[in-house]
């Protein structure tokens, strides 16, 4: 099993105090979504929404979501990466 | 401001030699591996001890845009990607993990080369073993090799730029712009969140296209698109990476 590290998202959520959380997955563990929904809204008081679309890596975050005022992205399967520059 | 927290999602099984592998190593009579592995799978210490307790040294490095040794990501698929020799000093190269994205990185950062070394696909969940080399590589470099002869010839280029914070580069692709106005090229710029490349055929005045997003768009998706697309990189110097490949 692939260890997604749901106790410590919770943690993270309440010290943050994050209010809205979206969680993006890569297609892999696109199935778990709605149980990683279901685990932060009963162990926060954060509301869960999960991303549609792409997650080919750390390089592809969605944008634009201070708009729907989201105030935090979880992704998982990858870590910070360095960023080539030119 | 949106925050962002990452979670590698960590393979929970323990990493180990198999004997499926164990064999397959011993079969091979080698004696110099370089290991690496996708971000969930890169615990080896256990198995790095096996494999060094067969008599095969084993080689690891962190490449140059992970975050962690043995790691291998996507996009560092160019020769100057990892420490210099670790590949040309190993008699092959073992990655741990599934799917075929990353390993084939490993496979693209050798096409300068005249001798590529083949990678071995080890799956730990599975025990299943498979071997990728340059045959899986070889209608790539061709086509790399058929867009930049279009693109030294082009004179109407598009330049593809993502807004994806990650893999945005408009900077360098303004430069690129005025490098090519100065050879009388023209080049115009566009830009997109995801890189949809069934747009291209709505600008049918682009001879050949510029990818500055993930540099696999410009060596993997190239072989379902007809029009040319390099990457940034070789658009910088087209003639030089052109003979690197010849």
């Amino acid at each position: 099993m692939y260890n997604l590290e749901l106790n410590k998202l919770t943690q993270e959520i309440k010290k943050r105090n994050s209010k809205q959380v979206l969680i993006q997955l890569p297609d892999g563990l696109k199935n778990k979504s709605n149980e990683i929904v279901d685990f932060i809204e009963e162990n926060t008081n954060a509301k869960a929404f999960i991303w549609f679309g792409s997650c080919f890596g750390a390089c592809d975050l969605p944008l634009g979501l201070d708009i729907l005022k989201i105030d935090l992205i979880v992704q998982w399967g990858h870590n910070r990466f360095n960023k080539e520059e030119w | 401001m949106v925050e962002l927290l990452l979670i590698d999602a960590k393979w929970g099984g323990e990493i180990k030699l198999t004997d499926k592998l164990k064999k397959f190593l011993q079969e091979k009579k080698l004696k110099s591996i370089a290991l690496f592995a996708s971000v969930q799978f890169t615990k080896l210490d256990n198995l790095i001890k096996q494999i060094e307790k067969l008599g095969i040294k084993v080689n690891t490095t962190k490449a140059r845009r992970t975050n962690e040794k043995i790691q291998i990501l996507g996009c560092d698929c160019y020769e100057d990607s990892f420490e210099k020799n670790i590949i040309k000093n190993s008699d092959l190269i073992l990655y741990v993990g599934d799917g075929l994205f990353h390993p084939k990185a490993l496979l693209l950062s050798q096409i300068k080369s005249k001798e590529i070394k083949p990678i071995i696909l080890f799956d730990p969940i599975s025990d299943q073993i498979k071997e990728i080399n340059k045959k899986d590589i070889e209608k790539q470099i061709q086509k790399i090799k058929r867009n930049l002869r279009f693109f030294i010839n082009s004179k109407n280029i598009g330049i593809l730029v993502t807004i994806k914070p990650g893999q945005q580069y408009f900077s360098a692709a303004k430069k690129l712009k005025e490098k090519l106005e100065k050879e009388n090229k023209k080049a115009y710029i566009f830009i997109d969140d995801i890189i949809n490349l069934n747009q291209l055929e709505n600008y049918p005045f682009i001879q050949t296209w510029v990818n500055t997003a993930c540099p696999r768009i410009g060596t993997d998706d190239i072989l379902n698109i007809e029009k040319p697309i390099i990457n940034l990189r070789e658009a910088m110097n087209p003639i030089k990476a052109l003979e690197e490949l010849e």
